[in-house]
């Protein structure tokens, strides 16, 4: 039996009652031999080739970036000084290019009413309630914006990985009283929105509702959308079943279930938590892959997740394609998310497998691993491997030829772990 | 002042910095370890000022990582004959962070450069900067304060930097050197010999294997001012040093009973020693107990004597062990003088005696070598033990008979073993204990050569006030240096087992701090004569002696003739 597997077995075993307990496997049994039944008719599940020795010199001059975004979590009391960033590691061999670059890097204290990110909200309350949320809306607004570099860049890119989900759940931002970000920082992550970058052009003064997280990601998910190179989310372990719901809810409308069969099956997976981690576990086998299939991720069945002010703006999300690689046997498949159907599903499926067993005991895209180890801040704190991070951070701020950034990053690299909470000595006023 | 100026900026220093050291990001390969390298820092100049200073440090070690790549992947490319060159994994990303222990500061504006201890951190962020050679050897000399500097090599790191040694500490403070066969060693002592020769300074070398007799031939070609004399042994005593005539029958010969003993002692209180040679003064104590046993075996039963008492098997035992000590020291002779046979172009003399003649063994401008090959440890160390006994004894006297000089012990562990070691009452160890101790008082240096200086008298390792050690692999060894030596960086004792032929690790007084070097190998100073052993070409240039000769072409005819005698009749 598979960890993840296992763990929701112990958790269900823990969180359940006694029935539920008993029968966790005999459901899961139960449900992964229809779900199997459908993915056969609809045939879904596919068979991936994987012969590295001969691939990998035909994808050499590929050119492939690989997102992904880091957050400091160090807890600091009084303060919340916070270094959110996306970075990507892009590489072609062939070229001889493998480049290590942060795209977006912020570095807030969110308690400073002066601070860049986001406006501040004079509400006490609400600011530790919310702290994470700004922290999760942040980091997923610069993977979304490195992702809109990368496609301005005009650069010719053969894929885009980012790690997580390509369009992310909207509804805790939703929330009432959730800030907007700046002025400044709107046009920082979308560049685009003004038009050509002009020096006539005339600055439009956006409300505070266009700068509001869902506006703002919005415009970033339709530009990537329009990419000319396939983008692809990654997330290593679903802890959703929406893939499972998605096709039994298809299923249901083409009228192959009953709405009370649909219903049930729903609730039954609702009540064993199980996931599509679980049951493609049990389905696929090594080098197999389903098929994506479309999603409305902001909905379930056909109605909003959750009701909010919001619900005109997030009705304009696009639906995304959801598909599964399994790349090991040893770990659950991964899910790979689209804004667009693949238009050469088994080929970059494939390159997926391939890069996936490169971590041949985790089976996920190695790239991804590179940029996640580069880009992660909590780490970068760390005693260890400081030395190591503040290089870069160094190099970094000197490339970017930030003032504010080269100073921060001067006093990070000259100072104590915790003495280094200042603020960037230049201000916006 | 505005030398940093000129010196090439080689990387960017790191994180949190200290007093002590600090770390730097290197560019592209351009120091090695064990290289010098210098940064700047602000320190208060004790009149209110701040001024600018260099900091200097020395690079411990460099680390290179590729923290991107993931290592499990390392598996699947071997498993699956995947080239990583193809693979989107990063190949590029090696980062090389060198660790710096700081050595101090110099002014900036003083051309002589004094280090002084940091008391202010380095700049976080400061660049670092790689010193140009020259400015580099007037550090590591400048705080010797050396009016005899001596060149040994170059920093192991950096060719183009000269290492010189400060030869006053060198020959009056004692030094170790230390490192596994063929380390090294000799070839640096052999370095530093050809440097104080040049200086007319006296030295005397216990040889054991002829390592230095390369001296004697290049004496007129590279030493033309110098003397170089080439001694063996004379197992001559005096009479006062009759405890060694005592030691060396008691541990050449049988071990002996009580009676025995009392009966060896009256002996040598009845025959008088001459001061001639000990195997004549052995034989004649043979003589007199012989005749002592004739009287015992006599009508008299020993009474014209005065043996009467002494049992004749006692007697026997007695004599046969003394015939026992006679024949090894002849038969150390007759090794030596083999030995010295094979160098027939070499003029080897008799060592003269110290007592009455030291001049001709230390005297201005000689390199005396005594060649110790053939003999046992005991006799070796007797021997030494009563020339260097009686040289240090000029050195006392009033009148100075002979100048200060420097001593050379090589394979010291055979002359100077640790308690530990079980050797109790090598009668060299006393001496060198007193020579070691009294040095600095009366010029009488040592340079001690050993492989093993876990197995060295401990009082005596702890006066050597410098140490270099050569390559150790032995891991007794190696905690030995560390836990001797406070002067050795702990760093650069890190890298003794990887060090190759020459290149070693000095500190102490002989420098100002802790260097890794290479030698420089004065490879005119090999013994052509018999060089490294060869014993490859010995045999390809064999030819059996005549009576090995006849022995194998009649060999044939005899074992036939014993085959059909051991053939049994049918
Ligand atoms: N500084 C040097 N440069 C180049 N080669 C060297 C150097 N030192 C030693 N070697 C090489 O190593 C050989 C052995 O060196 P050396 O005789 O000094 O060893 P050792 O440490 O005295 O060994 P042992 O303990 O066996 O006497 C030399 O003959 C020479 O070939
Ligand atoms: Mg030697």
């Amino acid at each position: 039996m598979n960890n993840n597997l296992f763990l929701n077995y112990i958790n269900s075993a823990i969180n359940g009652s006694k029935v539920v307990q008993a029968n966790f496997l005999n459901v899961l049994d139960k449900v992964s031999k229809t779900v199997i039944k459908i993915c056969n008719h609809e045939n879904l599940i596919i068979n991936l080739d994987y012969t590295p020795s001969t691939s990998w010199p035909t994808y050499k001059n590929k050119t492939v970036a690989f997102v992904d975004g880091g957050l400091d979590k160090t807890p600091m009391p009084s303060s919340a000084p916070l270094t959110i960033r996306a970075g990507s590691y892009i590489v072609n061999k062939a070229a001889n290019e493998q480049l290590f670059k942060v795209n977006n890097s912020k570095i807030v204290d969110l308690f400073d009413p002066d601070n860049e990110l986001y406006d501040f909200i004079d509400d006490d309350s609400f600011e530790d309630m919310m702290l994470n949320k700004k922290k999760d809306a942040a980091r997923i607004i610069c993977e979304a914006a490195t992702l809109v570099n990368h496609i301005q860049s005009g650069k010719k890119y053969d894929f885009c990985f980012l790690h997580g989900p390509i369009q992310a759940i909207l509804t805790p931002f939703t929330q009432q009283g959730f800030p907007p970000f700046t002025q400044l920082a709107t046009e920082d992550f979308i560049p685009f929105i003004n038009g050509k970058k002009d020096k006539e052009r005339k600055k439009r003064r956006m409300t505070p509702e266009d700068r509001h997280f869902i506006k703002v990601y919005l415009e970033c998910i339709k530009f990537i959308k329009k990419s000319p190179f396939p983008i692809y989310g990654v997330v290593e372990t679903a802890v959703s079943a929406a893939y499972t719901k998605n096709l039994l809810y298809n299923f249901k409308n083409k009228g192959h279930i009953s709405s009370k069969d649909y219903k049930e099956t729903i609730d039954t997976i609702n009540k064993y938590r199980i996931t599509d981690s679980n049951l493609f576990e049990i389905i696929l086998k090594r080098n197999q892959a389903l098929k994506p299939i479309e999603i409305q991720k902001q909905f379930y069945g056909n109605k909003l997740i959750q009701r909010s002010m919001w619900d005109e703006v997030i009705e304009q999300y696009p639906k995304i394609f959801m598909g599964y690689v399994k790349a090991t046997d040893n770990q659950s498949p991964i899910r790979i998310e689209t804004l667009n159907y693949p238009k050469n599903l088994i080929k970059d499926f494939g390159y997926i497998l391939c890069v996936s067993r490169l971590l041949p005991n985790y089976g996920y895209l190695a790239g991804l691993a590179v940029v996640d180890r580069f880009v992660k801040i909590s780490n970068f704190m760390s005693k260890a491997s400081r030395n190591y991070r503040s290089t870069h951070l160094l190099k970094q701020a000197i490339n970017n030829k930030d003032q504010n950034t080269v100073s921060l990053a001067l006093k990070i690299l000259s100072k104590k772990n915790r003495a280094w909470i200042n603020r960037p000595t230049k201000r916006r006023k | 002042m505005k030398k940093r100026s000129k010196w090439q900026t080689i990387g960017t220093v790191l994180g949190e910095t200290n007093i002590n050291e600090f770390f730097f990001s290197l560019k592209n390969y351009q120091a090695k370890k064990g290289d010098i390298v210098a940064t700047e820092t602000n320190v208060p100049d004790g009149n209110g000022k701040i001024i600018s200073v260099t900091v200097w440090g020395k690079i411990m070690s460099i680390d290179c990582s590729n923290e991107w790549f993931p290592r499990q992947a390392a598996q699947e490319l071997a498993n699956e004959d995947i080239d990583i060159r193809d693979t989107i994994l990063p190949t590029t990303r090696d980062e090389l962070i060198c660790k710096v222990s700081i050595l101090g500061y110099t002014k900036n504006n003083e051309d002589k450069l004094k280090l002084l201890p940091l008391v202010y951190p380095v700049k976080p962020a400061a660049s670092v900067d790689y010193p140009n050679s020259n400015d580099v050897e007037k550090l590591l000399i400048s705080d010797l304060n050396s009016k005899h500097p001596i060149y040994i090599g170059s920093l192991l790191a950096r060719e183009s930097v000269e290492i010189k040694i400060d030869a006053d500490n060198l020959v009056s403070r004692h030094v170790l050197i230390t490192g596994m066969s063929g380390s090294g060693k000799t070839v640096m002592v052999r370095r530093i010999i050809s440097e104080l020769m040049q200086k007319m300074f006296p030295m005397l070398i216990y040889d054991i294997h002829g390592d230095y007799l390369g001296f004697v031939q290049k004496n007129k070609q590279m030493f033309p001012n110098n003397k170089v004399k080439l001694f063996y042994p004379n197992l001559s005593i005096k009479s006062e040093d009759k405890e060694i005539i005592y030691t060396l029958i008691e541990k050449l010969g049988k071990p002996l009973t009580e009676p025995q003993n009392d009966y060896l002692n009256s002996l040598i209180n009845k025959v008088k020693y001459e001061e001639s040679s000990l195997i004549k003064y052995i034989n004649k104590l043979i003589t007199q107990s012989k005749d002592y046993i004739k009287d015992r075996n006599s009508k008299t039963k020993g009474a014209s004597s005065g043996m009467g008492h002494i049992k004749a098997a006692t007697m026997f035992v007695v004599n046969r062990s003394l015939g026992q000590v006679v024949k090894k020291l002849v038969s150390m002779e007759q090794t030596n003088f083999r030995h010295r046979k094979k160098m027939a172009n070499l003029k080897f003399e008799q060592l003269p005696d110290a007592g009455t003649e030291p001049e001709k063994i230390i005297s201005k401008g000689q390199l005396s070598i005594l060649y110790l090959k053939g003999y046992e440890t005991l006799p070796a160390s007797a021997i030494v033990s009563i020339l260097s006994e009686s040289l240090f004894k000029h050195r006392q006297e009033v009148e100075e008979e002979i100048p200060p000089f420097l001593t050379i012990i090589e394979e010291a562990h055979n002359f100077i073993p640790s308690r530990t070691e079980n050797k109790d009452n090598l009668p060299s160890v006393e001496t060198i204990r007193k020579l070691i101790t009294e040095g600095r008082k009366f010029g009488t240096g040592l340079m001690i050569v050993s492989q093993r200086p876990a197995r060295l008298d401990e009082t005596i390792v702890s006066q050597c006030n410098s140490h270099i050690s050569f390559r150790i692999k032995n891991q007794k060894d190696q905690k030995f240096v560390r836990d001797t030596s406070e002067t050795f960086d702990a760093e650069d004792t890190k890298q003794l087992p990887a060090l190759a032929n020459g290149q070693g690790v000095i500190s102490g007084q002989v420098v100002n701090f802790s260097l890794p070097v290479q030698i420089k190998f004065d490879e005119q100073l090999l013994n052509t004569d018999i060089g490294n052993e060869n014993f490859i070409s010995t045999v390809e240039k064999w030819d059996d002696k005549e009576t090995v000769k006849l022995r194998k072409k009649f060999a044939k005819d005899f074992s036939s003739i014993s085959e059909s005698n051991q053939r049994r009749p049918h």
